[in-house]
């Protein structure tokens, strides 16, 4: 019973579903699966990395300075990119060209800096792990999304629907009754 | 040769059932609930013919599921209910089962998804309701409105209604969902006929009856188990929008679970929160795990095929 | 010569970020609810993106992709500085209203990727006119988004209001704008290409 009560809860505070951020993105990711694990992975270790990033900047800045916390958000997020890519060169070898594309297409995602901004917002009593949970958390609710996502995307691409909502528009009107549903259960 | 007249007059069974409970509801809320029923059922319609043309499409017996469609959101509905606002929410259904392909390719039941769109558009006008046998004229306005059994039932784990009431529908709630006795007859005949799923139908009945018995809403676990199953709109749910072919997974091994994840969420949702009608808003959220299960099932028919294909070229060779 | 012409418009109709692209849509869904939000949105993502875009082309064109990206987004941050200042100067009632896609929008997509799939290959002055016009393309699609859900999803125009009688409070709510942004889609596809689609989805198969 707890575990349906926090599964409701998690999927209600879900970035995408009830923020829409990082809907383009999740429309890649749910296009096969390996692109769906691709961008889901990627996300999920900027959202953390890049939350535990914004508890040392929000840490250090004071309130005077709230004006440069983008500036210093984007330059961690900066820093993350290049780091996934030094890494992913290193140890993917004659695959680094086929995943890099995950990590461009992740970077300055809205999910990734809508979640460092929401995290920040919401994190008056939260501490370093308190950050990184909820990093991870986001990261998690994009997958979740994601999920939601693949499961219908070969009927909302099929020859069967409209050619005129084949595609992008019939998953935003699917996306959005879902998300009619979370609502109605808030 | 059965099988295929059966397929393709589905909606004729669904609409026959619909048809007897609003006969009862009729007899209960007289022409209020008739104008709003014939308004739900001409919007849709013409909606319909309105998206096949658009698309280019021919029209075929399949065009008149929408009525069935919006035989049950009317069902659904308090029967003094806004016949715009329900004629908006009909639109809405028949638009969203178009756009994702019609019948063929459905992901939510269409009722489902109107009745969620109506509880996020109008909560307050949808969950409140006249009194039962109160018969009101079309415009005529509403003296006073109550509070559904259910809402009593969810927030104090009674009702006081007795079995006949119970079997006959004579309690304050949406007009289709509370015949208990007409709604047991009708998931009969549409198992036996196969209008629905009967994997989806057991599979919620019986996750309903076993939350019940784990987490009784009154002393008494048989009085649990038959107002959950009562209340709700969980009966009605369990007929028309969880076992809906055109829904629930194909195999009733599937389906069965299906039926048993949406019932255990929806009574835990109850149990904790007190919403009402949440079965019809779990059918929603569920759609994507139906949809997962489909797509599972094509794949095991297509190994399945793939290895008689095999085990054919091996008794050949 | 008309290529060229055509090219440059393109952003306010054959290109349009929202309805072609689906580019920057979590404002439009999120906050695209009302006329005031839509102001406030016009305002910030017209000011940043056309001065981010004018001056982050003056960088070199030789450094690797993903430094040029990051300096993109460097550049953004930097703009949304000032931007800010004059929003919470000469209208501050803009930052409240749309909370954390105030900042957002400094790292939108056009900034970060279409300068470098499309504008930053334009010599500077096609380059600015097309950015105001993608801009505009912008701008004329999330104001009128807003209007009609502000008519029914609450009843109002400019927070004045018109008639209570055909709200449906749910086109006020984000889900609402998933909605109405996919027909919406869907409606300007069918107007721009009638009877076929050319160029349609990729994985387009039966089910």
């Amino acid at each position: 019973m707890f575990l349906i009560t926090e599964l409701i809860a998690f999927l209600c505070a879900n970035l995408i579903l009830t923020r829409a951020l990082g809907t383009s993105t999740m429309f890649i990711a749910a296009g096969s699966r390996k692109n769906l694990i691709g961008t889901a992975a990627v996300i999920t270790v900027f959202t953390t990395i890049g939350s535990a990033f914004a508890y040392i900047i929000d840490s250090i800045l004071p309130q005077s300075l709230d004006d440069i916390r983008l500036l210093l958000y984007v330059a961690a997020t900066g820093l993350i990119y290049v780091g996934l890519l030094f890494i992913l060169k290193k140890f993917s070898g004659k695959n680094f060209v086929k995943y890099r594309r995950y990590v461009h297409i992740s970077a300055f995602n809205c999910a990734v800096m809508g979640t460092i901004f929401t995290v920040s917002g919401t994190a008056e009593n939260m501490g370093f792990f308190g950050y990184i949970s909820a990093g991870l958390e986001a990261g998690a609710g994009f997958v979740a999304a994601s999920l939601i996502l693949t499961a219908a995307y070969r009927r909302l691409n099929s020859k069967r629907v409209p050619e005129s909502f084949r595609g992008f528009p019939a998953m935003l009107v699917y996306l959005g009754i879902i998300s009619m549903a979370l609502y109605a259960l808030k | 040769m059965d099988n295929k007249k059966n397929k393709s007059h589905e909606w004729l069974e669904l609409i026959i059932t619909l048809f007897g409970l609003s006969v009862v509801s009729s007899f209960y809320y007289g022409e209020r609930f008739i104008f709003l029923c014939g308004v739900c059922i001409g919007v849709s319609f013409l909606t319909e013919i309105i998206s096949i043309k658009l698309m280019h499409r021919k029209l075929t017996s399949d065009c008149l599921y929408s009525i069935a469609d919006a035989m049950m959101i009317s069902l659904m509905l308090p029967a003094v209910f806004s016949v715009k606002s329900a004629a908006v929410a009909c639109i809405f259904a028949v638009v969203v089962k178009n756009i994702f392909g019609g019948k063929s390719n459905t992901i939510f039941s269409p009722a489902a998804a109107a009745y969620v769109f109506m509880l996020t558009s109008w909560k307050d006008d949808l969950l409140k309701y006249p009194d039962v046998n109160t018969k009101y004229a079309v415009g005529e306005k509403v003296k006073e409105f109550f509070n559904s059994a259910s809402h009593s039932f969810n927030m104090e784990g009674r009702t006081g209604i007795s079995n006949l009431d119970l079997m006959l529908g004579n309690f304050i709630g949406a007009s289709g969902t509370v015949i208990i006795f007409l709604l047991v007859v009708s998931a009969a005949v549409l198992i036996l006929r196969r209008g629905i799923s009967a994997g989806a139908f057991l599979g919620t009945v019986i996750g309903t009856v076993i939350m019940a018995f784990i987490i009784p809403a009154t002393d008494d676990i048989i009085e649990s188990a038959k107002y959950s199953l009562c209340m709700n709109m969980t009966l009605f749910s369990a007929i028309y929008i969880i076992s809906d072919r055109r829904t629930a997974p194909r195999r009733n091994f599937y389906a069965f679970f299906y039926g048993l994840f949406t019932a255990v969420v929806s009574y835990v949702i109850i149990a904790t929160t007190a919403q009402e009608n949440a079965i019809v808003i779990v059918s929603v959220l569920a759609a994507p795990a139906a949809l997962g299960i489909r797509n599972l099932e094509n794949k095991i028919k297509i190994a399945d095929k793939a290895d008689e294909k095999r085990e054919a070229e091996t008794v050949e060779q | 010569m008309n290529n060229e012409k055509f090219s440059v418009f393109s952003g306010l109709w054959k290109d349009n970020p929202i309805l072609c692209s689906l580019m920057v849509i979590s404002p439009v869904i999120v906050c695209g609810d009302t006329l005031r939000n839509a102001e406030a949105i016009i305002y910030a993502f017209s000011a940043i993106t056309l001065f981010s875009v004018t001056i982050a082309s003056f960088l070199p064109k030789n450094l690797p992709y993903a430094v040029r990206i990051i300096i993109n987004a460097l550049v953004a941050s930097l703009v949304y500085i000032p931007v800010k200042r004059a929003a919470q100067e000469f209208f501050p009632d803009i930052i409240p209203r749309i909370g954390i896609y105030f900042p957002l929008l400094a790292v939108n997509s056009i900034i970060i990727l279409q300068t470098e799939a499309k504008f930053f290959k334009m010599k500077k002055p096609r380059m600015i006119a097309s950015t105001v016009f993608y801009i505009l393309g912008f701008d004329a699609v999330i104001a009128f988004i807003s209007v009609v859900r502000e008519i029914f999803g609450h009843g109002t125009l400019n927070e004045k209001v018109i008639s209570t009688n055909a709200v449906i409070s749910g086109l006020g709510q984000p889900f609402g704008g998933f909605i109405f942004l996919g027909l919406l889609c869907g409606l300007y596809r069918w107007l721009r290409h009638g009877k076929q689609l050319s160029g349609g989805d990729k994985n387009v198969s039966d089910n």
